[in-house]
């Protein structure tokens, strides 16, 4: 109920009901015959004021010869009693009340500022608004999901301690043409965010703000354009698998399906991939799987379980060139690398098709020794993938400790392989 | 057959009936719970002295519904079922009034579905109330003098008109009676399951 802006039920309420007492007079107790029952006013009622002002308040009793008078009246302020000093009688029937330096209310509603008897009866109330009018909103920030709908967050001014109650309005328009819309669904990601789930226009930019308003005043935001394309977001790909690849003890292979909303969209979409050991909280994250649904991650331990998760970034949506935003996680996917005797390596990177070498350890000195080999053997057709087969026939042969001959290996490439590579190979 | 529903044990009652008066006394039973749990969350909505053990503020009527008396409980079984039922009758409208009031005090809080909840709530028991006083043929209530809506939506007004105070008073009167009746309303059925108190 703000002081000099009567609401709508203010306003209603200024014919009176028909047929009904006034609840004003049921509630604060009018003088009835052998009640008892006796009421004041208090002046000014409901005002609203800044932290650090002063209020003057008055509560005068009803001109009653039975009542009680400004002799033995006190104050309360949410509940507490207030010293006596800082209240003084006016006249017979008006104790006043000076109060300095006022903090910020304890509560929306008000604080309850009471006028007793000396019995302790109420004989009137008036809530205090006391606050900071609203800063500038700011770092607004929007995503649209699957070019279908607009989400905002924002932050407010002075992190939004007002002490009273403050509306936060998103507003939005076409940039050239329009009219001012209003966002209708609050609070669907944080207390600060708004939601338009439809009637939105693609290849046009829309101005976006916020506007603030309590009692005080009010507060607008700088204003956001933005194009709906440039800031599109997606679902995390689906039917996220994780597999062993053979034998093979230090790798997975993670493979997924384009997230069908935007699925024929996604022709330069990004995508990345995070994992980490089942007993770990530390993720590693696999950037630029570039637009592929498939990757192998290498260098991993053996016997361990991983967590894996995929994101999709749909960039280059419709020609954007903005960087788009990265969806949710997918849900983790678990798969474990088979069992091995040796250690194996502490960890790596995805391998991507064609077998690149990464940066591992073991992948670096395997470079070294391909390298050593083409100087100084006669085989050119080494590459990563025969070490993989290599590696898993080395798997299936460990318990008997055969030699075998790789396919496309040279007796002195297999020579020098023996001679070269650490035992951990 | 009202009286002989409790006086004579032999008469067995229809097991619908029984079962409806079993249901309706666990509906007034729940209800209380919630009463009490909506009652508690306004008082800490509106701050201090509300809910302060002591805060003693007026409690005349509202819009023509009081308190259950002190001599409610000595009256005779049907007639405290049926003043009951017809507070029960009255909250919603009242509980209604007092969302309005609080959507301006405490706007976007819980409190207001919490409202919004007690009414409907309370609705429903007190038709379930009337279907077992209907069932066991006691005389129906006294219509209220209508329209009750009207009635507590101008009470509100004026509480409005008044100031913030005297709104909180009005919301803190409505809960406190809904929480009386609602209680009150589980202790009468309670006589009247089979095998509860007399």
């Amino acid at each position: 109920m703000p002081a000099g802006r009567p609401g709508p039920a203010a306003q209603s309420a200024r014919r009176p009901p028909p047929l009904l007492p006034l609840l004003l007079l049921c509630v604060l107790g009018a003088p009835r015959g052998g009640s008892g029952a006796h009421t004041a006013v208090i002046s000014p009622q409901d005002p609203t004021l800044l932290i650090g002002s002063s209020l003057q308040a008055t509560c005068s009793v009803r001109g009653d010869p039975q009542g009680p008078t400004a002799e033995g009246l006190y104050w309360t302020l949410n509940g507490r009693r207030l010293p006596p000093e800082l209240s003084r009688i006016l006249n017979a029937s008006t104790l006043a009340l000076a109060l300095a330096n006022l903090n910020g209310s304890r509560q929306q509603s008000g604080d309850n500022l009471v006028c007793h008897a000396q019995d302790g009866s109420i004989l009137a109330g008036s809530c205090l608004y006391v606050g900071l009018p609203p800063e500038k909103p700011f770092n607004i920030s929007c995503w649209s999901k699957n070019m279908k709908d607009l989400t905002c967050r924002w932050t407010p001014g002075a992190h939004g301690e007002t002490f009273l109650h403050t509306n936060y309005s998103l507003k939005y328009k076409l940039r050239w043409y329009g009219q001012d819309n209003t966002c209708e669904e609050y609070h669907t990601v944080g207390p600060h965010s708004c939601h338009i789930p439809k009637d939105l226009a693609l290849f046009t930019p829309y101005e976006i703000w916020v506007e603030a308003t309590n009692r005080l005043g009010s507060a607008r935001s700088d204003v956001l354009t933005l194009d709906i394309l440039d800031v599109v977001t997606t679902d995390p790909p689906p039917d996220v698998h994780v597999s062993r690849v053979g034998g093979l003890e230090d790798q997975l292979s993670v493979r997924w399906v384009s997230p069908p909303a935007l699925k024929d969209f996604l022709f330069q979409a990004k995508y990345q991939i995070r994992y980490r050991v089942e007993d770990s909280v530390d993720w590693k994250v696999v950037d630029d799987v570039s637009n592929q649904t498939s990757c192998r991650l290498a260098g991993l331990k053996p016997g361990t379980v991983y967590f894996v998760q995929v994101r999709c970034n749909p960039f280059g949506i419709y020609g954007s060139k903005k960087a788009g935003i990265w969806s949710e996680w997918s849900h983790p996917t678990a798969a474990s690398t088979p069992r091995s005797e040796r250690p194996g390596p502490g960890g790596g990177a995805c391998e991507p098709r064609g077998g690149e070498p990464s940066s591992g350890p073991v992948r670096r000195e395997l470079k070294q020794f391909l390298g050593w080999l083409k100087k100084h053997a006669y085989c050119s057709n080494l590459s990563f993938r025969l070490y993989d087969q290599w590696r898993a026939w080395m798997q299936k042969s460990h318990k008997t400790r055969n030699q075998h001959r790789t396919r496309g290996s040279c007796p002195r490439a297999d020579a020098a392989r023996r001679e070269v590579l650490p035992d951990k190979l | 057959m009202f009286e002989d529903f409790q006086a004579d044990s032999s008469i067995s009652p229809l097991p619908l009936l029984e079962a409806k008066i079993h249901q309706t006394h666990s509906l007034a039973r729940l209800l209380t719970k919630y009463a009490e749990q909506l009652f508690q969350e306004y008082v800490q909505l509106q701050g201090d002295p509300f809910g302060r053990p002591g805060f003693s503020p007026p409690r005349p009527p509202v819009a023509g519904l009081s308190a259950p008396g002190a001599g409610h409980a000595g009256l005779p079984l049907p007639e405290r079922l049926r003043l009951d039922a017809g507070a029960l009758a009255a909250l919603p409208p009242l509980l209604d009034a007092v969302r309005r009031l609080q959507a301006e005090l405490n706007p976007r809080t819980a409190l207001l579905r919490r409202l919004e909840e007690a009414a409907r709530r309370a609705r429903a028991l007190g038709a379930a109330l009337e279907a077992v006083l209907a069932a066991l043929g006691a005389e129906p209530r006294e219509p209220r003098p209508e329209p009750a809506a009207a009635a507590a939506a101008a009470a509100a007004a004026a509480a409005a008109a008044a100031g913030a105070f005297p709104a909180k008073l009005l919301g803190l009167r409505v809960c406190g009676l809904y929480r009386d009746w609602v209680s009150r309303t589980e202790a009468d059925l309670g006589q009247l399951v089979p095998g509860g108190p007399a």
